[in-house]
């Protein structure tokens, strides 16, 4: 098994990365229409948490409220679509911009906050969308029930009543957001990332602009879950408050960590054990959250840097045992 | 051996959808119901599966429908829009012959296109946003009325049993008790009546003390409250506590024994409640059979009054496939809109379906709690 | 005298706040973890209480108020175990492990525990057994009315969070306490048994939070199982306001997330109180970063 895997790590990635696009092209199609509206939820999930690790993952910012910003993006989708009549695909850029303005709106004043305050204030910055949507502010959200009659994606004249093309639209979005996920990884904001999520301190006497690098964090990651946020709205066509309550982000939060913080491989893990499996052991029934609450805890306990976690924060926990240095934190 | 793990872990994942979903059950005729059976709506959801179980239970042992057992089919949507398009994905792909769902109108929105696409008969018991109704789907109905037909009742009411002037409406925020305080608001303007309070409360809170003491400060003739009966409950309660003299009218969310419970005796009497006949009033047998049956199953009464439209919905079911002896979703809904007029319904007459698929006809009356916790029919009705 | 009357509403409310926010602000304070199951052990309490209430009335039926108190005493025992077994199987493997995976088994556990409530008593509203609390009022001058349960809720409260606090700052376990929240390491090496102070504030955290649960239902007369999460929340904001870790500071942090509600809800809205709420607490943490009453933390050098 190892040897396979050394054996794999040696293949040209830009191979294996494309096998795997054409598994995950060619996997839907001898499937259902449940089981590909199961795989469409997946790779919802997998780029919400992809936003996510941006900011939990890579800057290291305890972020509890983050369906908040998808649930914006779907909103703004949403309206434009109802009011203005603007189609749906029309409506993505609006959704990352809106998205993306109250990202860094919220955050800009409560940036200096330490760890746990600073996730409270993004609970209490999801409950406040929530209860605004609820409220119906100006009118336009519909209230409780949310908006109902969005248009789907009109493209290419297909029945986007079929789940299999949202599915591939979704598909296409997924790719390029692992691409630019990966380029940001590696580029000089995310070794700034990393270095803030690190010690901050630190990187700010190395003259890493702590403050701009924070925010970029939550700017990016907020935008894009508004993008999952209307491609949302184009396949449900329903879209409510609820989209933004306490319980979708943490379910997005535990996407992010169970997997393992800051590895793209790990919120695919997260997302299959967070989304994917609760939905396929639907037989559960009622017992479904507890078995998902004992998993929960198992895995964090077997694994507690993630089923699949970068090769620096496994290094960082596993390795730090080993030479017995005192309690290491990850985000302190 | 970590690795192993993971791959061990992905594989299975990857099999699982081979190994659900295959089994195949012959000359049973399949019914399907979603709700919510988790999430903050359980209570609702659970109640649907009890009312509904019971008679699919009763059907099978006298013999089942043509000669056929029923097989209920329950789905869980914990009331969240993109779980009702899943489950309704898997409801068609179990081969129901008719759907009873979903709960709440977002929910039934996506599910409702989903059963359409794939040709289902479709009920919902509970389901009152307008626009549901207004997508031209031919097999979709509904056996629970909209709110604008209980505003107007609830507002003449008010007007003509009640004569107050000054009146006060309360809603919790969720559609449908909004809508029904919209509509009575409107209503109520229209009559004449000065609407002097509207507010709202939050469903998820305990202490309604702080409106409550505000209601009293505004010297009202009633109020009328068209939330759900927890809520309702807790309102008489605290209201009782704060020493306020106020006259409550409910509407039929609030139709629940269980409210006197949660009130306290005391507080609760002198209640009205505008609502669907309760089964004890309706001159059908099969209403009474239905809470007594109920009650010896469960040791509960049929709490919600939207228990008793999922149980509605299921007979409503079980007679058009009695009537036009099909399964076929096409006979049945032209038999619903066409024929299926002036039935016995647990929720009082059943008049018809208009071509969109509301339900015809008002059937609403005022009940008031007397001293001891009974609902009984007031004596003047508007 | 409105404002009279609200200011009393408000009170009772931030009391039971403050004592689920002890809970949060404990177990913070020494494990530096926020304890998201402490609001279904907080729900927990409420349901057990049920239980208890209802099987002691239908042994002896004479008991009247008194069945209170031996059942709060099962209560608070029970969820007291309870949050010790959490604490053993859930929390201590992962002390070292950083901050995100304790955050996530303590959301397990909470899934774990509102799924058991739920699939045990159903998702129906619960009702209390009548008659067993106080009723009654006093009025107050004006308009203003303070019902007798209120007073005693009150007094209860303070009561409880009065000894806790004597008894965090007086005794040698309260001193060892702050020792360990301070750091695990320095309190070992002057022979505090960490563990042990660890599983008391997993005693005591849970055993209030399961008596307040008690209270809670006591008071309002009924609840269902959403109980947990959102009186948690707010328990937790609580906390949070009056800064996380200290202990008076929770109880400062519920008093007046409560008052803000209550008035929040008498003269705007109950609609918009949430929405008032939380914008006060992100304004506060805007001014005051650690809370209230919380200490700035030593940035790390």
């Amino acid at each position: 098994m190892e040897n396979l895997l050394t054996r794999l790590r040696q293949v040209n990635p830009l191979r294996w990365q494309l096998g795997l696009i054409a598994l995950a092209v060619l996997l839907p199609l001898p499937l259902g229409n449940y089981y590909r509206s199961v795989l469409w939820r997946t790779g919802l999930y997998i780029m919400l948490g992809l936003s996510l690790n941006i900011i939990v993952g890579y800057a290291g910012l305890f972020q509890l409220g983050h369906a908040a910003f998808y649930a914006l993006g779907a909103y703004t989708a949403a309206l434009l679509n109802l009011y203005l009549d603007v189609p749906l695909l029309l409506t993505l850029p609006a959704s990352i911009i809106v998205a993306a303005l109250f990202g860094y709106l919220i955050t800009r004043p409560i940036l200096h906050l330490q760890g746990d305050y600073l996730c409270i204030v993004t609970i209490a910055f999801g409950e406040v969308v929530r209860l605004v949507l609820v409220n119906n502010l100006f009118g336009i959200t519909g209230g409780a029930n949310g908006l109902s009659g969005i248009d789907r994606p009109a493209l290419f004249g297909l029945d986007w009543r079929q789940p299999i093309y949202h599915y591939y639209l979704m598909l296409i979005f997924l790719v390029i957001t692992i691409f630019i996920v990966q380029r940001l990884e590696h580029s000089r904001l995310g070794r700034a990332w990393m270095y803030v999520r690190e010690d901050e301190v630190a990187a700010e006497a190395m003259g890493v602009d702590t403050t701009r690098v924070k925010l970029l964090a939550f700017v990016l990651g907020s935008g894009w879950a508004g993008l999952v946020g209307a491609l949302y709205a184009g396949k449900i066509t329903v879209i409510s408050p609820d989209m933004s309550k306490f319980m979708e982000s943490v379910i997005m939060f535990c996407i992010v960590v169970l997997g393992g913080t800051g590895s793209i491989p790990g919120i695919f893990v997260g997302t299959l054990g967070m989304i994917t499996l609760p939905e396929l052991f639907r037989p559960l029934k009622a017992w479904r959250d507890a078995w998902l609450g004992f998993a929960m805890v198992t895995m964090m306990i077997l694994r507690p840097e993630g089923l699949w976690p970068s090769r620096r924060v496994r290094l960082e926990m596993r390795g730090a045992k080993e030479v017995s240095l005192p309690t290491p934190a990850m985000d302190d | 051996m970590s690795r192993k793990f993971t791959l061990l872990f992905l594989s299975l994942v990857l099999t699982l959808p081979l190994f659900a979903g295959c089994q195949k059950e012959a000359e049973v005729i399949k019914i399907g119901l979603e709700g919510p059976m988790t999430g903050d709506y359980a209570y609702e959801g659970q109640g649907f599966e009890k009312a509904v179980r019971l008679l699919v239970d009763q059907t099978n042992a006298a013999g089942g429908l043509l000669g056929r057992q029923i097989e209920l089919v329950i789905e869980d949507d914990a009331g969240d829009p993109a779980q009702a398009a899943l489950v309704a994905q898997r409801l068609v792909d179990a081969e129901v012959v008719a759907v009873i769902g979903a709960y709440n109108s977002t929910a039934t929105e996506p599910a409702s296109e989903i059963y359409n696409d794939a040709g289902l008969f479709h009920i919902t018991p509970s389901s009152t946003a307008t626009g549901l109704t207004q997508k031209g789907f031919q097999r979709f109905f509904r056996v629970c009325f909209l709110d604008d037909r209980q505003g107007l009742f609830a507002a003449k009411f008010i007007d003509g049993v009640l004569n107050a002037k000054n009146i006060g409406i309360l809603h919790d925020n969720s559609t449908y008790a909004q809508g029904l305080a919209d509509h009575t608001k409107r209503y109520a303007e229209e009559l004449g009546l000065n609407v002097v309070f509207y507010d709202a409360i939050n469903p998820d809170d305990q202490d309604f003390s702080p409106i409550l003491t505000n209601i009293g400060a505004a010297e009202l003739d009633a109020i009328y409250f068209t939330g759900y009966h927890a809520q309702g409950g807790l309102l008489l309660k605290q209201s009782g506590e704060l020493g306020l003299d106020l006259t409550w009218v409910m509407g039929n969310a609030s139709n629940n024994p269980e409210m006197v419970q949660i009130a306290g005796l005391a507080n609760a009497a002198g209640t009205y409640i505008t609502t669907e006949p309760l089964p004890k009033d309706v001159d059908y047998p099969e209403a009474k059979k239905f809470v007594a049956d109920f009650e010896a199953e469960y040791a509960m009464s049929p709490d919600s009054v939207w228990w008793m439209m999922a149980a509605e919905a299921f007979n409503v079911i079980r007679y058009a496939i009695e009537q036009t002896e099909s399964t076929d979703s096409q006979v049945l809904a032209e038999f619903l809109h066409n024929e299926a007029k002036n039935l016995n319904g647990i929720t009082g007459p059943i008049l018809g379906w208009d071509e969109k698929g509301d339900r015809l006809g008002t059937i609403h009356v005022a009940y008031i709690i007397n001293e001891s916790g009974e609902f009984i029919m007031n004596p003047q009705q508007p | 005298m409105q404002f009279i009357q609200q200011l009393i509403n408000g009170l009772t409310i931030g009391a039971f706040y403050s004592l689920v926010a002890l809970g949060y602000t404990m177990v913070y304070g020494v494990l530096k973890l926020i304890n998201f199951s402490h609001g279904d052990l907080f729900m927990w309490g409420a349901y057990l209480g049920l239980t208890g209430l209802n099987v002691l009335l239908a042994l002896l039926p004479q008991a009247g108020a008194w069945a209170i108190l031996p059942v709060v005493i099962i209560v608070m025992t029970t969820v007291a175990l309870v949050g010790v077994l959490v604490e053993r199987v859930a929390y201590r493997p992962l002390r070292t492990a950083g901050r995100l995976a304790p955050v996530i088994s303590a959301l397990g556990v909470a899934f774990i525990l509102e799924s058991l409530a739920r699939n045990i008593y159903g998702a129906s509203w619960k009702t209390y057994p009548t008659g067993i609390t106080p009723t009654g009022r006093i009025a107050l001058g004006g308009d203003a009315r303070v019902s007798v349960m209120q007073i005693v809720v009150l007094a209860i409260s303070f009561l409880i969070m009065g000894a806790l606090y004597l008894f965090v700052q007086r005794t040698r376990t309260g001193t060892a306490m702050r020792a360990v929240s301070l750091d695990h390491d320095i309190s070992r090496l002057m022979g505090i048994d960490v563990d042990r102070i660890i599983a008391i504030v997993f005693v005591i955290g849970p055993g209030l939070g399961g008596v307040a649960g008690m209270i809670v239902a006591l008071y309002y007369g009924s609840f269902d199982f959403t109980l947990g999460w959102t009186f948690g929340l707010k328990a937790f904001i609580a906390a949070i306001m009056g800064g996380i870790g200290n202990i008076p500071g929770a109880m400062l942090g519920g008093m007046i997330l409560g008052i803000i509600e209550t008035l929040g809800a008498g003269y705007i809205s109950p609609q918009w109180k949430d929405v008032i709420a939380y914008v006060i607490l992100i304004i506060i943490l805007i001014f005051r970063p650690t809370g209230l009453l919380g200490e700035r933390m030593a940035e790390k050098l």
